[in-house]
């Protein structure tokens, strides 16, 4: 009965992001429809197109480490009860600095690895602060003014790779930094394949954050704080500085995001690599589907990086364009935090419950 | 003859529990009826049930003789039915016409006529005698003036029975006076009025027939001239109430020392104005006062929620002025917070981690800052146990505790810090006898350890029965310290309203 | 060149446009509690919607009534989430600036057969009008006449909605819906009804800002077209209070900044640096938000989980 019970609770956090992906997958099923090609066969050449062989498989583990990362990054900030919408822009900042730091910074290739890492880690961070700091201070709602910080962030780098340090080496002058030494690239796991270190990392990432969230006193003030501001508060929690902490991290390891992606598959911080396959709102999206859950969130970016790479499979074999992936994962957050049947009508009973005892 | 309203054998189950077993109940024309009983008794379910907030299991539901049923409020109001909320149901940036004729505007149009509305509601208020300002704010209304305006609005609407769920709970006693009489004059007219209230006195003072509930069921349906407060009591309660016992003397040293303090505020008073307060150990002093007086605000200054602009806070012999919550509570203090859901708890965390608040840093439950969850369970659980803490597993989220027993855990977890000093504010409210029971009996063993307390209340009752020393608070200061002996319901009333106690019990600060 | 002359100031009345337009859509909703953002997805909606309709049809008025009614069913599909599902309304506004990100690149793929932008020399773009005596107003006669009818439509529609919501019986149950939806429920008012209501009305409206961008200057669909403008109008109207005529006031400051950045572009700064105006400017106007009137209850911070 006991065993009952832990499976139960394994399987009732996971209904609700099920239900909403096999929604997404009707919805997808529906627009396969209309333009007329087979829904099973498509969806198998999608599913061939993820996971077929295993050249296909790191291509989808490469695809999904950053999007891990970023959506860890927003798991902290959505656990504090924040909607952080900047993971763009801090990502970026990362990507460029790391690609920077790796360039600049004198030393061996350690050396350089070792401050590209900071400098990715310490520019999301400070990015995301930044507009940590505003809430706190000045009130300015942190949901808008990470999404307005984006455009920022985006266009500075954008500015930086196009003026200062610009990669002048080719005929054509790209918006994009110059190669960076091959001692700093993270090495690949298997050759020939495409999924690098990073993966290692993100993987790592999630763990460590799961663990330091659920069983650490910085990760309880963290949750409470999210849960119920006010509680925390009541309960001794210094709820800015908590705050605070949490978009620092946030950010950071968004910057991360963008600095493995540099060191590991770029090689060089090119405009738009970041940006153009929405890394960092793929990553918003895995965090979602997880409710925030660190290791939830890995396999969501995961599945939500196959349903991207399945789609260019599909649009390489079929008639079908891949475009069909971001109305898939649409729907799927559309309906993510709806509550549905089971779940809807218990909403219902509390709420006049609450009101009952008015 | 038929009466204008009849329930019969309503049934109300949510799930496997029964709110309302069975009740009936008859009004006519122009008569009072009040519905009592303790929290919990089911009055508010068979209130919802009549103004179609919820569906009854089963039963039937008469008016003017014939069966009806209310599918919603619109529906309920269309009958003739008011219901004047215990929480005001009140638009604050509208004013009173707008929040009186809302619902059943006077329309040219399609274009709102504010100018006949605001001629209605003044005919309205002429009418039966309830004075309102038609243009003022009903945000910058008193809380009496708010409640006459809700009384409005149903009678506005075209009620003709009108229910009053717990309408003295936020008055003071003058204002209580005023209601009574309105009350009266309003049944006078012809309304039925159906008057929800654990308040006995009020019942003898102004009901012609009272419906007692316990439990869900009708435990006494009697005429207000064949009955007495005593039996009317016992119907409620269904044993006989607990006596005060005589205690002894405890007062020690000062602990905690409240001087001169004041919060500003946005309005042109001040929410805090230069009070001061101590409290010694082994004493509870229990502050009495009509809520909105700053009796939040003075919880919240001396917990560390609100800052002061002047005075001093000290507990013990260290200042507590400036200092962060945490730093606060780690002197020795301990806070049962005033709204279980706001402050106390979070609804979506787990048993175990509203419990855990304040403990899971104590060097007893952290090692290299991680969390020792197997040593705090047993802790957790020793709570269930000592406070029979009806709880599934203490992996459900605390939300899913009743409100009684989420407010044990919370009075548990508190007492457990055992602090020198502790705020229970409003320790009972919402909870049912046998918890109230606990939770007084903790309160009191925690005072007879030599510690000192600081209670909040809004109920008297509960005032006078724990307090040592009662300070009464009006308009952010405190007017007067009785001693538990001196201490009397009519004489806390005047000073609850602001009166002095040599001063007429007439006169009002607050009346408009 | 000259910073300031009249072309400057056409432009900038015609970059309010959408701004104001969607902003009202987004005000409206805020009166009934529900914080939308998802303008930025209803917009890009209605300039897509707006295009398919014009290259069907050929016909301008068509073309914007297919732009609004594309936005009606997004919006609609909002309203479903959030008021009968429940949603969250922050994710559920995000998840519909993705959807219709994806549903228009799709749709580009699947209807035009094309990636990115869709343009066709064939559509009509909306005509201009002059207006009558006030084209001959000395000084400002010649930037506030010449507009497409959109751009007055948007100026119309604000004082519209400034009479409909103070005056009117139903404006009056609307702004009592967003003061305090469990005080309206308990008087009986239809909350949901007039909830659904609001978030058509805006879908309507962020329609016609859609149009107004896809249709109003250079008669083309770009994926994302939008760029930021939801959101831009999202503080608009938070900085307006969600009040008709103070969000008149407040999208003109966001219109002034648009064209502001595309007239700084043709002096020698880098144009990364003047595209981020409008965007700097509206963090900048965050910080006035001292009081963040209705809106505070219903956008909450601490709402995600």
């Amino acid at each position: 009965m006991n065993l009952q019970r832990k499976i139960q609770q394994l399987l009732k956090p996971l209904s609700q992001p099920l239900l909403a992906v096999l929604i997404g997958l009707f919805t997808g099923a529906l627009a396969i429809a209309l333009i007329g090609e087979s829904v099973i066969d498509t969806y198998k050449v999608m599913w061939d197109g993820a996971f077929g062989n295993f050249y296909f498989l790191t291509a989808t583990l490469a695809r999904a480490t950053p999007i891990i990362l970023v959506g860890l990054g927003l798991a902290i900030a959505f656990r504090a009860g924040v909607f952080n919408m900047g993971a763009e822009g801090q990502m970026v900042l990362g990507a460029v600095c790391a690609a920077l730091a790796s360039l600049y910074v004198p030393g061996s290739g350690f050396v350089k690895l070792l401050s590209a890492f900071l400098a990715g880690f310490l520019a999301g961070g400070l990015w995301s602060l930044l507009a940590g700091w505003m809430e706190v201070k000045y009130k300015v709602q942190l949901l808008i003014s990470t999404l307005l910080l984006n455009y920022v962030a985006v266009l500075f780098a954008g500015y930086l790779v196009a003026e200062p340090f610009q990669d002048k080496s080719g005929s054509a002058a790209l918006a994009q930094t110059p190669m960076i030494d091959q001692a700093v690239w993270l090495p690949k796991l298997f050759t020939g394949m495409s999924v690098h270190m990073g993966f290692v990392i993100a993987v790592i990432g999630a763990v460590v954050l799961y663990v330091a969230l659920q069983f650490t006193s910085s990760g309880y003030e963290v949750r409470m704080l999210g849960k119920n501001p006010f509680f925390a508060e009541y309960g001794g929690i210094n709820k800015s500085k908590v705050l605070l902490f949490s978009m620092f991290f946030s950010g950071g390891i968004s910057g991360l995001a963008g600095t493995v992606e540099v060191l590991g598959s770029q090689y060089r911080y090119v405009e738009g690599a970041l940006t153009v396959p929405g890394y960092a709102w793929t990553g918003l999206m895995a965090a979602l589907l997880a409710n925030s859950n660190p290791l939830g969130t890995a396999a969501a970016a995961i599945l939500l990086a196959a349903l991207q790479t399945g789609a260019m499979g599909m649009e390489r074999n079929t008639e079908v364009p891949l475009e069909i992936a971001s109305v898939i994962q649409g729907v799927l957050i559309l309906f993510v935090t709806a509550k549905f049947t089971l779940n809807w009508w218990k909403v219902k009973k509390k709420a006049s419950d609450i009101n009952g005892a008015v | 003859m038929t009466y204008r309203l009849e329930m019969k054998e309503m049934t109300k189950k949510y799930g496997d529990f029964l709110a309302n077993d069975g009740i009936s109940i008859q009004l006519k024309k122009g008569e009072v009826l009040a519905i009592v009983g303790e929290n919990g008794a089911g009055k508010t379910t068979l209130m919802r049930m009549l103004y179609g907030l919820e569906q009854p299991t089963s039963g039937e539901i008469k008016l003017n003789g014939d069966q009806t049923q209310f599918y919603g409020p619109r529906d309920s109001i269309k009958q003739g039915i008011g219901m004047v909320h215990q929480h005001f149901m009140l638009f604050s940036d509208f004013t009173v016409t707008e929040n009186i004729v809302i619902g059943h505007e006077p329309i040219n149009n399609g274009f709102f006529n504010r100018k006949l509305a605001s001629e209605q509601v003044q005919k309205l208020s002429d009418q039966y005698k309830i004075p309102v300002n038609p243009s003022k704010k009903a945000g910058d209304c008193s809380v009496g003036e708010q409640q006459r305006i809700e009384i409005l609005k149903v009678l506005y609407q075209g009620a003709e029975i009108i229910i009053l769920d717990e309408p003295t709970a936020v008055l003071t006693p003058f204002e209580v006076d005023e209601l009574l009489k309105t009350i009266r004059y309003l049944a006078d007219q012809g309304k039925s009025i159906i008057l929800i209230t654990h308040k006995l006195p009020e019942v003898m003072k102004v009901a012609d027939h009272v419906t007692v509930l316990r439990n869900g069921r009708v435990t006494g349906n009697v005429k207000k001239v064949d009955t007495s407060i005593d039996e009317l009591a016992k119907m409620m309660v269904g044993r006989e109430l607990q006596q005060l016992s005589e205690r002894n003397q405890l007062k020690g040293e000062p602990l905690l020392e409240v001087e001169a303090i004041s919060i500003k505020g946005k309005g042109s008073k001040p929410v805090l104005d230069q009070l001061s307060l101590t409290v010694h150990r082994g004493e509870i002093v229990g502050i009495a006062g009509v809520s909105g007086n700053g009796q939040s605000e003075l919880i919240q200054a001396i917990t560390g929620l609100t800052s002061v602009d002047q005075g001093d806070i000290r507990l013990g012999s260290t200042n507590l002025t400036g200092k962060s919550v945490a730093f606060r509570r780690n002197e020795g203090l301990a806070h049962i917070p005033e709204d279980r859901f706001l402050w106390g708890a979070a609804k979506e965390a787990t048993i175990e981690e509203t419990g855990m608040m304040g403990y899971y840093n104590k060097k007893a439950f952290n090692k290299y800052s991680f969390i020792l969850k197997k040593s705090f369970r047993g802790v957790v659980k020793g709570w269930i146990d000592r406070f029979e803490i009806k709880a599934k597993s203490l992996d459900d989220k605390s939300g899913n505790l009743s409100g009684g027993n989420l407010q044990k855990l919370i009075v548990a977890r508190e007492l457990g810090f055992e602090t020198d000093f502790l705020i229970a504010a409003e320790p009972t409210r919402g909870v049912d006898i046998g918890a109230m029971e606990y939770i007084h009996e903790a309160i009191l063993e925690k005072r007879n350890r030599g510690d000192g307390i600081l209670l909040v209340s809004s109920e008297l009752s509960e005032i006078l029965l724990l307090s040592d020393r009662i300070a009464v608070m009006f308009e952010g200061k405190i007017v007067d310290i009785l001693n538990r002996r001196d201490a009397t319901e009519e004489r806390l009333s005047v000073l609850m309203a602001g009166g002095k106690e040599d001063e007429s019990s007439t006169k009002n600060t607050t009346t408009a | 060149m000259e910073l300031f002359d009249y072309s400057f100031f056409a432009s900038a009345i015609r970059m309010v446009s959408p701004i104001l337009l969607a902003a009202l859509g987004g005000a409206l909703c805020a009166r009934v509690g529900i914080f939308n953002v998802g303008l930025e997805g209803l917009i890009l909606a209605g300039a897509f919607s707006a295009i398919v309709g014009n290259y069907y049809s050929g016909n301008v008025i068509v073309a914007v009534l297919t732009g609004a009614f594309g936005a009606v069913l997004v919006s609609l599909l909002f309203g479903l989430a959030t008021i009968k599902f429940k949603a969250n309304p922050i994710v559920a506004g995000i998840a519909i600036n993705f959807l219709v990100l994806g549903l228009t690149t799709f749709g580009l793929r699947a209807i035009f057969q094309v990636k990115g932008a869709f343009y066709d020399k064939d559509m009509n773009g909306l005509p201009k009008w002059d207006l009558p005596f006030i084209e001959n107003i000395p000084m400002i006669g010649r930037f506030l006449s010449g507009h497409s009818p959109l751009v007055y439509t948007a100026f119309i529609a604000a004082i519209l909605l400034y009479i409909f919501l103070f005056k009117t019986v139903l404006g009056f149950r609307i702004l009592a819906v967003g003061k305090n939806e469990a005080a309206a429920r308990s008087l009986g008012l239809k909350v949901t009804t007039l909830q659904y209501g609001a978030i058509i009305a805006s879908g309507v409206l962020c329609g016609l800002a859609g149009a107004q961008l896809s249709l109003g200057q250079v008669t083309m669909f770009t994926e994302g077209m939008t760029a930021g403008r939801g959101f831009i109008a999202l503080v608009a109207m938070m900085l307006g209070q969600s009040h008709p005529i103070g969000m008149i006031g407040s999208s003109l400051l966001f219109g002034l900044m648009d064209a502001m950045s595309i007239r700084l572009q043709g002096f020698s700064m880098p144009t990364q640096f003047t595209a981020m105006l409008p965007y700097v400017i509206t963090i900048i106007a965050m910080f006035f938000l001292k009081d963040r009137g209705v809106d505070s209850q219903a956008s909450g911070q601490q709402s995600s989980r």
